[in-house]
Formats: C-alpha cells, structure tokens, sequence
C-alpha cells in the first residue's frame, strides 16, 4: 500500500505540467495558489498523519493494570487528561491552523483583485463574453471593432483586467495557469486580473457548468509580448474588410455565406450577425468549435458537416440542406480568412 | 431475555394487553394504516437503501463514460440528466430520508418512550418520501429527467434554457420530499423535547438525541428557504414571473443564496447524525463513558449554528464583496473548531478506555481517516484565492465525496452494523463484514483520493468528455477501478446483511454491552418497545442496572399495560424531565396516505400543467388534513377515556400545555424561516437586483391593509384572552366567541384580498410585482387557514369536545393566530411601509 502510494505520487509529480494544471503557474496569482496548496498539502498530510496514528495507537494492546477502578482520583486524573486533549487537539490545533491560513491565504487573494495599480495606472481591459458554447471577447483599445471568438490575445508581462459577464446562463471564466476563475453571469459584469509572465499558450475553460455542451467551451489564450500585441492590435482594427473584389475563386462560397451564415455570423466588412462566434478570422484559430476540433485543412469543412454530431446539441443547425462540395468550398473560403 | 421474562400469567397478560392496543393491523389494511414508529423508521430506511443502489448505479454509469478519454458511452444530454439525479438521489433521497428512518427508529426507544409524539405525522412523512421519490426517479425513466445539475442554478434550470419538464421534476418532486423532512424534523424536536423517560433531564440524555435535536432543529429552519426558492422557480416556469430573470428586474444568483442557505446547513444535517452514531459507538467500545460529554454538545450547537453563516462559501467566485468574502471564509474554517473537539473527544475516549476493534468500530476507523482527510480539504477550500482555483473542478468533487461519504456513509454502516442484532436479533458475519469493509474502504480511496489530483490538473466537475492531450486519461481510469472496487465492497455488504437475518447466529442479549435504553428491549423489540416506562437518572441506564430490561418486561416500571385501551407515553419537562402529563397517541389510521396521495395528485397535476387537477388535489389534500385533525384530543378516536386514576398525572387533551402545542410551535419556527427567506428575498432583489424595478408608488392600499390588520389584531387579542379565561375555567359562550373571531379572520382575509385585487399586479412583468403577489398570498394562506382552525375550534366546542375540561386545542391555534398576526404587520411595513418610506421608487 504505501509502495503503491509512493508510485501513484511519483507518477503524479511527473504528471504536474498540463494546459489546464493548476500546479503549472505561469503567473503570479497562480503562482501563489500553488504555494498555498504545497505548503497546505504538507502542513495538513502531517495533522493527518497524527490523528491517525494516535486514532491507531488507541488500539495498541495496553496493561492498564496500574489503574485500578478503586483508586479515589482516578476521575479527577481522567477529567484532566481528557481536558488536555480536548483542548489540544479541538481547539489549540484547528485555532494556530486557521491563523496561519489566513494570515497567508488573505494577501494572495488580493492579487486577483482588480485594485489600483502602484503606479496609479490602469490595466488594459480585456471583456469575454460566455455564450451557450464560445467564448466572445472584445478589446476595447480596439476601438469595439476587433472581436475574437474562442480564441483570446492578451500581453504577456503586465497585469490585465477582465470584465466578464454572461450571454445566456451563467459561465466560469477560468485560465487555470494563470489563476483563479469568476463567474460570468448574465446582466452583472464581473472583474478579474490575471497577468502571464512570459508570452505563451494557456488552456482556459468555461468552469461553471452551462449546460449540456459545458465540456466543449474552452478558449484558447494566447500571451504574445506587449509589443507585438500592440501590433496585432493594430493590425487587427485596421485591417481591410473582407472585400467582394479581392478574388473570384471563392465567390460562390462568399455567396453562399451571405445566404445562409451571415444572419448568425459576423466576418468584418461582410456581414453583421452576432447570434453566433465572430468569424472574421476564423482562419487564423487554433480550434473549431471551443475546442471540439483541431485547425488543419480541411477542419472547417468537416466542421461544417458534422459539428452535431462532434459537439451535440450545439446552438447551430445541421446544415442537410446544403450539399457537400459546398459545405467544403466554404471551408475552403473560411480557411483564407486570417487578417 | 424476553421469551424467559414472560413466564407468569400476569406478565403474558400485560403484554398481550400492550400488543392488542400498539399492534399493527394485519394484511392490506396494515400495509397502509401503520403509525408505529418501528415500522416506519425501517420502510425509510429500506426505501432509502433502495435509492441509494439507484444512485450507485448512476454513479457507475458516469465512472464508465469517463474511464477512458472520448468515451461514447452515453450521449452528453443523458449525461447531463444521470449526473444531476445521481446528486439529487444520493443527497435527497438517500442521505437525508436514512438519517430520518435511523433516528425515527431509534430515538423513541433511547429516550424511553414507546412512540413518537405525531405517529401520523410519521406516517404522512412516509408516504410523501415514498411518493416524492418515485415521481422524481420516475422523469430519469422517462428521459426527461433534469438535466441542470444538482443545484439547479438558475437560468440554466429556467424555461428558456430548460424548456422541458425535468426541472419542474426536480422542484415538485424535491418539495415533496422535504415535506417528508420537515414533519420528521418538527416530529423529532418535539418527541426529543417532551417524552423522554422521567428523571431523564436534557444533561442525562444520549449524545445521539442531542444530536438528533440538532438535526431535527437545522431541517426545520435550514429546508424552508429550499422550498420557497423552488416554489418561485416553480412559479417563474410555470407562470413567467421573473424572480430570477435579470431582464424582469429578478436576479438568478438570488436562487443561488436560496439553494445555499438550505445547502450548506444540510452538509451538517447530514453530517451532525452520523457523528451521533460515533459518539455512541466510541464510548461503548471504548467500555468507558465519553470523555467530555458537555465539550461534545457543546461542539454539537454551536456547529448547528456556525453552519447557517457560511452558505457564501459555495459562491466565492460570484464576484461578492471582499468583506463578505473574508467573513464567510473565517466562518468555514471556524466550523473546523467542533469539528476537531468532537474528533479529539474520540481519541481521548479510546485513550482513557480498553477499545476492541469490532467490525462497526473498523467502520468506525474507516470513517475517521476519510472524513479527517476530508474536512482538512474542506478548510483548504474555505481559503478564497485556493478556492478560487479548485471550485468546481474534480478537486471539489473528491472534496466532497470525502465529506459525505466517510462523513455519513461509513458511520450510517458503522451503525448498521451495530443496531442490526437489535432489529433482526441475529449477529451479522465478521468475516464477509470485513471483506466488505475493505474493499469498500479501498475501493473509495482508490477512486477519490486520485480525484483530488484529477482537479488540481484542471478537469472541470460535470463534462461528459475530455480530450486524452489534457493528460487526465490515467487519474480517470483509476478512479473508475476504484469506483467499481468500492461497489463490490456495497455487494458484500448487502449480501451479508440480507443473509445474516436468516443464517446469522442468534444474538445475545446487549451484545455489544452498550449502556443506552434500546438495548433494555426484546430483540427485535415489541410495537410499544416499553412494557412499562423506566425512570433513568443517569446517563449510563443499562451499565448502572444491567437488568433494568427485565424490569421494564416485568412491568416494574411506569404506566404498565393498556387496559385503558390508550397507547400511552408519558410526557416530560424539556429541561428536568419531570413527569408532566399523561399524551394519548392516535392509532393506526389511512389518512396520512390519503393526504399525501392527494398532495401526489397536486404534483402529477402541475407535471402535466393540468391546473384543475392540481386544485382537485389540493382541496382534497386539505379535507383530509382537517380531518385527521379533528380525530384529536377529546375525539372518541382519538382517545379511548377509559379510567384515569386521580393521582396519575393528567392526559395532555385535558392540560394546557401539552406537545400538540410544541408541535405547533416547532412548526412555526419553520414557517418562520420559509417567511425570513421570503423577506430576504425582498430586501436582496430590492438592493442587489441588477434590473429591479421598484414602481413610484406602491400599488397597495394602506387604508384596505390597514383595516384587514386591524380585523387580525383584534381577533387574536380575543382569542387570547378567551383561551386564557378557558384555562381558568370559563367556558360559557365559547362557541359564539369562537365563531366570531373565526368571523374576524374571514374579514381579515377579504380585505385582505380586496387590497390584493385593487393593486392591480403585474407578476409577470416585473419581479416587484411578483414578489408582492407571493407574499400577499402568504398571508392569504395563513389567514384562510388560521380563520378555518378556528371556526372548527368553535364547532368542536359545540359538540362538547373542546370546553374547561378539555382546554387543550384554541390554545394551539391561538399561536398560529399569533404568528399571523406577526408575519403579517412585519411583511406589511416591509412590502407597504417602507418602499413609501424611502421613496424608493423615485
């Protein structure tokens, strides 16, 4: 048994690293979670460990033969050692516990809060939006116009604010890496602030359940260095609209699109929907579907005929009436859009 | 020790006198006339088993779909429905209605008495688990069982999102079944409070009643705020009232506060009984008396009442204000103090004594490494940034099975174990005992302990799938080997505990040299478990007087024999346990079913939103009620005269104060915390609301709310001046008297409902409409109700059975009128005065 539980914890410190794995941190709020969580691991396996062994002592064959019933302070003796036990271990114990945890735990929860900077500055502001099942998130230095959906940009190396709210039903938004979640709930905006050290790829996930396709909701955030976000930023807000003109190849899947995508879809310059993810630069994602399906080609297509069947009961009809070359030539058209 | 007791003829007639007057009736008719609590505390439990191997078996089928990375085992809406019954079943219908059916079993039969004080409540209590459970289970049946989680967060649960019927399964069927908790609850309280054994005063008694008390006093004031909160879910489902709809000015994290004000108390209404098993079974292996009985009641209350202030802790990612975050999370890890008191009292108790490891106490031992395991996480968890990384991911899950599980489970078995040879008088076998224990114990960890890890890599509670690049594939794998492990361990112990009852070896007498009063009776104990009634001035009956069980079987005691054809217990003084009076128990009776099947129809009519139905069965529910409560008191029914001798203490129908008025005021206190939710409701969507709408002037009338008080008032002034005069003998014109207060509390009610009909509401419009039709209807209910009790007061004083000799029931009414008068100006100055007051709307 303990040769199994040393093998079991063996292969579960091996085993820490994980997109999702809170013992990974890569920023310092979870960074400091995970110390809180080692540090306790330690602290309270030992508690563990001596209430249980004495639990097993108690057990021990005993001679109690020098404590004859007829001795007269037997019962003041008894009441005094069960005293010293009573307090040692139900109050004493639990009291120094509970004062070490929060004289550690309060200030590692002030770093998720959204309180002002040092320096008197204010994060950037990032808003995510949770939808029965994707992720909508806004930059507002992006003067409202670039829109990402499942797929999230932010700098790496300075704090960053996250307003979140909720759609529909109430959404978890939590970057496990990073640190701790907060509710997304509908008609409150809820704030958060995270920060990555260095310029990465983190496994975020809706974390409150939200119904039956909770399971596909993960958004995938990237960290890129300021400079560069800057950039993309740029890039993104002044990117030419999709244009009608460009190219003839894809002119009927961009017709096609208009019939019947663009009620529920928006792709920047085309169309207006926003029932459904923003695709203006689907193309350029790392999944389809929350995290349903890899990028690769021809994902978008096979996206397109199957995506009941791969997350069911998603908010999108089956496309039966279309055929299948298409649902590929619109594939094949969404794959080029990458600002 | 009985079959040797009954020898002499006088001994023989005593208890065929005491069978023919308790016992139950044979055939159909005993199936559903039975009040006994024996009888009834045992079909809870076996109706309980049963919903507990249902639940395992969906808890088998989510271990399976989550084995291996991409399962397609299920489909995740099937998922999603096995998921939230397999909660809703293992905490509703299994933990909480087991704890009830073990203490309803128990407690008579440990405090001294031979019954409960409402045998039909016990009854009634049955009938609405049983009914409750089956329509519930039935949706998963029909696939359309609920789908949104065991807590049925809100708007997921709402129509919108839920358009189907399995919520409104959820929230019919669950109310019913809290209707079951609460009469035991309230039944409990007062049985544990007034029929203990003469001399028996509150310090003597057996930790388990404390216990119990606690428990039975946290379901009566934790379970309300569960029901008003599904009855306005029900309501915004069926009716579109926006209570939890932002865009109608509700608010759906207020269903969130609802649900936890109920949750978190029922962690510890679970909890709190299976610790009382613990307390029983330490000190009696130990073979010494507890070590700090005082330090152990007092963990015992103050549990109790630190669980009320830290349902937040299940929110701390609501985004709530830091303070309240602070406060809540010191308040969990404060509850950690009991806790360990009670842990450390244990270890003291086994130090102090010569403890043998008997197969309960190695359940016993089982549960101490899982639940100390799991209560150190649970102070992990109440730290609000860890909290805020592990909440809702498998961490929690492992969490909390730790809790539950090793906190109820292992103790509940420990305690089958240990009561079985009093129930069947057989001794179960060590052996397959053992083999059980093990691979239940191992088979747990396995699964759980490895979950805690599965969490911390991140997985998420509630997915039907994952995906084998997260790196969760192993930790799942092995904990549905332990799932499966720890379900073999259940087979074993099922196999030995429905075969003992045939092949196990006869059981001696107190096997276990236990020192509590159950172990004083016949094996399986009698109808009446007393032949007559011990008097008990210690806390230690049985290790004081072994033979004490002969005694009572000889009629030494108390109160022998039924020749007054009664069934009879003796009621006490809650402090002292001083003899008081002499209660009558009604006999067995088809009411309670009929009741509960009416109450039956009002849920399959609301299912199938066929409203007339639910009406239909809603009158009936109410006849029947009003019915069983007028076989009471002086009711030939009720109480067989017979002959009383003068020097006897009095029968409770011809004393004031008797446990009819306990009971009615237990009951009140869970009214009035149904009502203090319903304020909280108010004030949290007035101040909190994102969207609330309060109008520029309120739409009551104060004049039309004013006089219908006003007619309230008088009449409980009357009343209680009238029913003081009758406990001093005066009974001239009670009849006219109670007449016209009754006449008063019709015109409280009709002004009451023209205030109603001239504010012109709009519940489905704004949720401050809503709020105002749910309150108003409130006191509509208790005034028709209060209004009615009292007009059959004025009959049954009519017919002779209510009068100076009889003073007993306008005493209990007059508190319901009292109570009315209460919630009624209360809510007034809370929906009417104040939004005026603060100009609120302006």
């Amino acid at each position: 048994m303990p040769a199994l539980l040393i093998l079991v914890l063996i292969t579960a410190l091996a085993g820490c690293s994980g997109s999702h794995s809170i013992l990974d941190p890569a920023g310092p709020a979870a960074r400091d979670v995970a110390w809180l969580w080692w540090a306790m691991l330690i602290g309270f396996g030992l508690v563990f460990l001596v209430v249980v062994a004495l639990w097993l002592a108690a057990f021990r064959p005993r001679d109690r033969a020098e404590r004859s019933p007829g001795q007269p302070d037997t019962y003041d003796v008894e009441r005094r050692q069960g005293l010293r036990w009573i307090l040692g271990g139900g109050i004493l114990l639990p009291g120094v516990t509970i004062l070490v945890l929060l004289a550690f735990g309060v200030p590692a929860g002030q770093r998720l809060m959204p309180l002002p900077l040092p320096g008197g500055e204010t994060p950037r502001v990032i808003e995510v939006t949770g939808h029965q099942w994707w992720w909508e998130v806004r930059y507002p230095d992006g003067a409202g116009e670039v829109v990402t959906a499942n797929h999230l940009v932010m700098p790496a190396g300075e704090p960053v604010d996250f307003h979140v709210t909720g759609a529909d039903v109430i959404h978890a938004f939590w970057v496990p890496r990073l640190g701790g979640k907060i509710d997304m709930i509908p008609g409150r905006i809820n704030r958060i602030r995270l920060q990555a050290d260095r310029p990465g790829v983190f496994g975020a996930q809706c974390a409150e359940y939200c119904g039956v396709q909770h399971a596909h909701m993960q958004l995938h955030l990237e960290a890129v260095p300021p400079e560069d976000f800057g950039a993309w930023l740029a890039a993104r807000r002044d990117a030419e609209p999709e244009s009608p003109a460009l190219d003839d190849q894809h002119a009927s899947a961009r017709d096609s699109f208009t019939a019947n995508c663009a009620s529920c879809h928006r792709v920047a310059g085309l169309s207006e929907g926003e029932i459904g993810p923003d695709l203006s630069d689907i193309g350029a994602r790392a999944t389809l579907g929350a995290g349903t399906l890899a990028m690769e080609e021809g994902a978008i297509a096979r996206w397109l005929a199957e995506h009941q069947h791969l997350k069911p009961g998603n908010r999108m009809p089956a496309h039966d009436h279309l055929a299948l070359e298409d649902l590929e030539a619109l594939g094949a058209w969404l794959e080029t859009l990458r600002p | 020790m009985s079959e040797s007791m009954r020898t002499t003829p006088e001994v023989e007639r005593l208890h065929s006198e005491l069978s023919a007057v308790w016992g139950n009736p044979r055939g159909w008719r005993g199936v559903f006339s039975v009040v006994n609590h024996s009888t009834l505390g045992l079909r809870f439990m076996a109706t309980g088993l049963v919903f507990f191997l249902l639940g395992g078996v969906l808890a088998m089928l989510i271990r399976t779909q989550l084995a291996l990375p991409d399962q397609d085992f299920m489909p995740p809406e099937i998922y999603a429905q096995v998921t939230t019954m397999h909660g809703t079943v293992m905490m509703f219908l299994f933990a909480i209605p087991m704890l009830e059916g073990l203490a309803i079993y128990l407690i008579p039969k440990m405090i001294g008495a031979r019954d409960l004080v409402c045998p039909r409540l016990t009854a009634f209590g049955y009938w609405c688990y049983l009914f409750g459970g089956i329509i519930l289970f039935a949706s998963l049946l029909l696939e359309m069982a609920p789908d949104s989680g065991w807590f049925m967060y809100t708007p997921l649960s709402s129509s919108e999102f839920a358009p189907g019927p399995g919520s409104d399964f959820w929230l019919l069927g669950i109310t019913f079944v809290e209707i079951s908790a609460l009469s035991a609850g309230v039944e409990l309280t007062v049985s544990i409070l007034r029929t203990r054994a003469p001399g028996m005063a509150l310090h003597r008694m057996p930790l388990f009643a404390w216990y119990i008390l606690a428990m039975s006093l946290m379901i009566v004031v934790g379970f309300p705020p569960l029901i008003l909160g599904s009855v306005l879910l029900e309501l915004e489902r069926a009716a579109g009232m926006p209570f939890f709809t932002v865009a109608g000015g509700g608010d759906p994290i207020l269903w969130q506060h609802l649900f936890w004000l109920f949750g978190h108390p029922e962690v510890y209404i679970i909890f709190l009984p299976a610790a009382g098993i613990v307390s029983t079974l330490v000190p009696v292996f130990a073979g010494r008396p507890i070590i700090g009985y005082g330090w152990v009641v007092s963990a015992i209350v103050i549990t109790g009442f630190i669980s009320f202030g830290l349902w937040v802790h299940h929110m701390f990612t609501v985004g709530i204000p830091q303070l309240a975050q602070a406060f809540f999370s010191a308040a969990s890890m404060l509850v950690a103090v009991p806790t360990a008191i009670q842990v450390f009292v244990w270890l003291a108790t086994l130090w102090l004594g010569r403890p043998r490891m008997s197969l309960p106490m190695l359940w016993i031992t089982g549960f101490l490494v899982i639940f100390v395991c799991g209560g150190l996480t649970g102070v992990m968890l109440a730290l609000v940034p860890f909290n805020w990384q592990v909440h809702d991911t498998h961490f929690v899950v492992a969490h909390m099975h730790y809790v539950l599980v090793g906190g109820m489970f292992f103790p509940l078995l420990a305690g089958a174990y240990y009561w079985l040879p009093l129930v069947t008088g057989r001794m179960p076998s060590e052996r397959l005992g053992r083999l059980g224990f093990w691979l239940t114990f191992l088979g747990f960890n396995l699964t759980f302990l490895i979950m805690h890890w599965t969490g911390l890599l991140g997985m998420p509670r509630r997915i039907y799938t994952y995906d084998s690049a997260m790196g969760w594939d192993l930790y799942n794998l092995i904990s549905s080997i332990g799932g499966f492990m720890m379900a073999a361990g259940i087979a074993a112990v099922l196999v030995d505990l429905v075969v003992h009852g045939r092949y196990g070896r006869r059981a001696p007498h107190n096997p276990w040299g236990a020192d509590t009063l159950e172990w004083s009776l016949a094996m399986p104990p009698p109808n009446y478990n007393f032949a007559s009634l011990p008097r008990v001035e210690s806390r230690h009956p049985l290790w004081e007087n072994p033979t004490l069980g002969d005694e009572i079987a000889r009629g030494e005691h108390a109160r022998p024999g039924a020749a007054h054809g009664r069934r009879e217990l003796l009621g006490s003084e809650a402090l002292t346990g001083r003899v008081r009076e002499v209660i009558h128990l009604p006999g067995n009776s088809l009411l309670p079913l009929f009741a509960a099947l009416c109450l039956a129809v009002v849920c399959v009519g609301l299912l199938m939103r066929i409203y007339p139905l639910s009406l239909v069965g809603l009158a009936g529910a109410g006849v029947l009620l009003l019915r069983w409560s007028w076989e009471n008191g002086g009711h030939s029914r009720a109480a067989p005269l017979g002959h009383n001798d003068p020097e006897d203490p009095p029968l409770h129908s011809r004393t004031a104060d008797g446990p009819g008025r306990w009971t009615m005021g237990v009951a009140l206190l869970a009214d009035g915390a149904f009502f203090l939710a319903l304020l909280f409701g108010w004030f949290y969507l007035w101040t909190v609301s994102p969207q609330w709408q309060m109008p520029d002037q309120s739409p009551l009338s104060l004049p039309l709310l004013l006089a219908s008080g006003a007619a309230l008032t008088l009449g409980t002034l009357w009343l209680e001046r009238r029913v003081a005069a009758l406990r001093r003998g005066h009974e001239a014109g009670l009849t006219l008297v109670l007449s016209a207060i009754a006449a008063l509390g019709g015109l409280h009610v009709a002004l009451l409902v023209a205030a109603l009909l001239a504010a012109g509401l709009e519940p489905t419009a704004t949720a401050h409409d809503a709020t105002l039709l749910v309150g108003l209807a409130y006191l509509l209910v208790h005034g028709g109700l209060a209004a009615i009790l009292i007009a059959l007061q004025a009959c049954r004083a009519g017919l002779g059975l209510v009068g100076a000799r009889l003073p007993f029931e306008p005493g209990v009414v007059a508190l319901l009128w009292r109570y009315q008068l209460g919630v009624f100006w209360i809510l007034s100055a809370a929906i009417a005065l104040l939004p005026r007051l603060t100009g609120a709307g302006s």
